[in-house]
């Protein structure tokens, strides 16, 4: 391994460019997608959390060979408690034609996304998918229920602490390095976020997969770690225009890159280990969770490696040899 | 051994003491590991009181709580959220819907005497009562048997009765039904009535008892002074007249009862009256909690419940630890593989750096939840990096030539403000999480900030620590444990100004 890897990042600029605004494009084609697709009318395919409903899971108590469920035969009965159940009688009560049936693992989850019940309605639901389905595991159901004004207030207090988050770090920038460094490492970021959000946006077109908190989560852990990256290497870029004055700007940018690559490399890849083993092993609950960090770290990598810092080579006023 | 190994005996005493506080003070599990419901609860503005201000919410948390109590969960936790909201969590609890009936009617109980010209509506009513009352018993003493349903079905007064009362029903009426009908005809009594100024807030106590000659269930109530003369006022003005006291529960009327002539001076006295309704023991009790926590102040709404079945949760945990040591030991073999004896010493520091974080997780307390962990594992991977930065710096002094001592002094100096400006930035984001987001995600951005805040310290201080202590032993202070001697630059002279 040689101690300076040859980068030339101000030669290969514009297909550093073009790749960023492939990617991007991309992303926003999908976003527009969502929120033309009569399904999801927003960017993203809000979940339970952001929309307010009920989900119901139960697990079947059948070992490896659970045989195929029928999920309009599920769906039917569920709409077959209106008016039916006490808990469904009165004329509000909520329309339980619009049950979404999902089996999971091999068969052995079955997923039933409702529209807001009350506790007991959503006991109702569950003793007659019982009666008919059945046998389920009871220790391992799980119900969750959120009301539309609850929802509302999430996606809110999401988008709040995600701007007051880029704000903080754009401050902070600001006043360790300059307002060009604090710019690109916001740019920097919000492409990472972009990408993210692209990448779920096409995962909820296609695969109908949807956003809940913990992507809020992930995209503000994404924001915090794509920072950390590009200021490693803003730090460098710093420290190497103070110590190698005499070179071109440009040279200085390929030296600091070069000598941060190892580093950003073997950081990632440390972060992208246990992620990985969480998307093996870790269960449903952790699954998206752990895809929308790998996405974000593939391209927080990237962000700081290539971009950010191709960027600063053509934004510094320093003359080009 | 020189002054800087004081740091090492330190860390160790700090791991020694970190190892004592994780095996002696339990975790605090979050519901999603331990299995349980939670609930939010959104108190509602009403005509009167359109703005919640903070006492309101207390005010209502007070009474709630109470109830909560009265429900018999261990280890419940009922919290205020937000301006507006409480968040209420019962552990292994499975079946939140009697948790929430409990908790969500505002049990104002009102004594109501009746309107005058009433007598013949009120008659109707009690008699179309009395039937469906017996048919319930019926139902009740053969368990809701189908078999008597479907007789009871046929019956063209019965189906009558439910037309008027604009029950749509397209399936053969069962007890539950029966009792639905039974609340809209009591509330269509307290209609009858005219409240007057006694109500539940001057009740001093509730209680249950079994009536022994009907083995109906009913609620005790005993009023303070001011309750008393009240009652005694109320029962007096209608003592010896044909109008009736009504005792209506959120608009309900439970019973009507008659005062006796003999009160007509007096009224009753002593301060305390029975509800017989047609109370089960199940009823009575939830009767009973109601009125002894006293009426909500405001009215509530349930906007969230989540329950997670206990085995899920301790499935969740171990499929999650399960995942996140593995990648760690994966990480682990890594570090060791690319750094040698600096990646071994990254090792015992980041074992030192789980302690530490884990024990101030048990003391805190913080909650430890699935996105929790998460974020656990998240501060790892920073503290990973701050270890990465430290050792490619390193590396790269050793192959500039400089000497093993000088070049890890120099190396953990170069790095810093690297380290400090990547833990800074993911601390401002946890702290926008923490102050911003709600529930779990505030979960996450505890564990991941106590992290930073902690990697910071053993990046800097441990690492550090643990390797001056190695470098005092002559065997292991050599540059060929740290690089591959063949890549050291033979001409390192003017690199560095």
């Amino acid at each position: 391994m040689k101690s300076k890897l040859n980068v030339q990042l101000y030669k290969n600029r514009k297909l550093i460019w073009f790749i960023s605004f492939s990617f991007s494009l991309i992303s926003i084609i999908g976003m527009i997608l969502c929120l033309k697709s009569p399904n999801i009318k927003a960017p993203l395919n809000l979940g339970l959390d952001y929309t307010g409903g009920t989900q119901i899971t139960l697990e079947r108590s059948c070992s490896d060979n659970c045989f195929e469920l029928n999920t309009i035969d599920l769906s039917q009965n569920i709409s077959s408690l209106t008016n039916v159940d006490k808990n469904f009688d009165s004329d509000n009560s909520p329309n339980l034609n619009r049950s979404q049936i999902q089996l999971l693992d091999n068969s052995k989850l079955v997923s039933i996304r409702l529209p807001f019940l009350t506790a007991s309605q959503s006991e109702s639901v569950v003793t007659e998918v019982s009666k008919s389905f059945g046998p389920f595991i009871n220790d391992n159901t799980s119900v969750e229920i959120i009301g539309p004004s609850l929802g509302k207030q999430l996606l809110k207090s999401s988008l709040i602490s995600l701007i007051f988050a880029f704000l903080g770090i754009a401050i902070y920038i600001n006043f360790r390095y300059d307002r060009r460094y604090s710019f690109l490492a916001l740019f920097a970021l919000l492409h990472d976020v972009l990408i993210v959000c692209g990448v779920f946006s096409w995962l909820g077109y296609l695969y109908n997969v949807e956003v809940d908190s913990l992507f809020a989560v992930s995209l503000l852990t994404i924001a915090g770690y794509s920072v950390n990256n590009t200021v490693v290497v803003f730090d460098r870029i710093r420290e190497k225009s103070l110590i190698e004055n005499e070179l071109s700007f440009k040279y200085q940018i390929d030296n600091a890159v070069g000598a941060t690559l190892t580093r950003t490399l073997y950081t990632s890849f440390t972060t992208l280990l246990p992620l990985i083993c969480i998307l093996i092993w870790g269960g449903s609950t952790l699954y998206w969770f752990a895809f929308a960090l790998v996405i974000g770290v593939i391209a927080g990598s990237w962000s700081s490696i290539a971009l950010a810092p191709s960027l600063l080579a053509i934004t510094s006023k320093k003359e080009f040899d | 051994m020189g002054r800087k190994n004081y740091w090492f005996l330190v860390v160790i005493l700090f791991a020694v003491l970190s190892i004592f506080i994780c095996t002696n003070i339990p975790f605090q599990l979050g519901l999603d590991l331990r299995g349980g419901s939670q609930l939010t609860l959104e108190v509602q503005p009403t005509d009167e009181i359109t703005k919640i201000t903070p006492n309101e919410i207390e005010g209502v948390k007070a009474v709630l709580d109470k109830r909560v109590n009265g429900l018999g969960v261990s280890d419940s936790q009922l919290q205020t959220v937000g301006t507006n909201q409480l968040l209420l969590e019962l552990p292994g609890e499975q079946d939140p819907s009697g948790a929430a009936k409990v908790l969500g009617e505002t049990a104002l109980l009102e004594f109501r005497i009746q309107r005058i010209g009433t007598e013949l509506q009120l008659r109707d009513l009690q008699s179309q009562r009395n039937s469906v009352e017996s048919i319930i018993k019926l139902l009740e003493e053969n368990n809701n048997s189908a078999q008597l349903s479907k007789e009871i079905n046929t019956n063209s007064d019965i189906n009558k009765l439910f037309e008027k009362y604009n029950i749509k029903s397209t399936q053969i009426l069962d007890l539950d039904q029966f009792i639905f009908l039974r609340n809209k005809i009591n509330k269509k009594i307290s209609l009858l009535f005219e409240p007057t100024s006694l109500t539940g807030q001057y009740l001093t106590n509730a209680g249950r008892r079994q009536d022994q000659n009907t083995n109906n269930w009913e609620v005790t109530l005993s009023f303070n002074s001011e309750g008393g003369e009240k009652f005694a006022d109320i029962t007096k003005s209608i003592a010896g007249t044909s109008r009736l006291l009504g005792i209506v529960i959120d608009g309900i009327s439970n019973s009507e009862a008659s005062v006796g002539k003999q009160f007509e001076t007096a009224g009753i006295t002593g301060g305390a009256a029975t509800i017989s309704g047609n109370f089960t023991v199940d009823d009575a009790r939830n009767l009973e909690v109601q009125l002894r926590g006293g009426a909500l102040p405001l009215p509530i709404d349930i906007i969230q419940i989540r329950t997670i079945g206990p085995s899920l949760g301790t499935q969740n945990i171990r499929l999650s630890l399960f995942a996140a040591l593995t990648g760690l030991f994966f990480v682990g073999v890594f570090m060791i593989f690319i750094y040698k004896l600096a990646g071994f010493v990254s090792v015992l520091a980041l074992s030192f750096y789980s302690l530490f974080t884990l024990s101030i997780y048990a003391i805190l307390p913080v909650t430890l939840t699935l996105p929790g962990i998460a974020g656990f594992i998240l501060s790892i991977g920073m503290a990973v990096d701050a270890n990465v930065l430290i050792f490619e710096r390193l590396k790269e002094e050793l192959r500039n030539g400089n000497t093993l001592i000088r070049s890890i002094d120099a190396s953990f100096k170069n790095a810093f403000s690297s380290i400090i400006d990547g833990h800074l930035t993911t601390l401002i984001s946890c702290i926008a999480l923490f102050y911003l987001g709600t529930g779990f995600v505030k979960g996450f951005a505890a564990t991941l900030g106590i992290g930073v805040l902690l990697s910071l310290f053993t990046a800097l201080t441990c690492t550090k620590a643990i390797l001056k202590f190695l470098m005092s032993y002559q065997g292991l202070r050599k540059v060929s444990n740290f690089i591959n001697p063949s890549q050291i630059l033979p001409s390192s002279i003017n690199v560095q100004q």
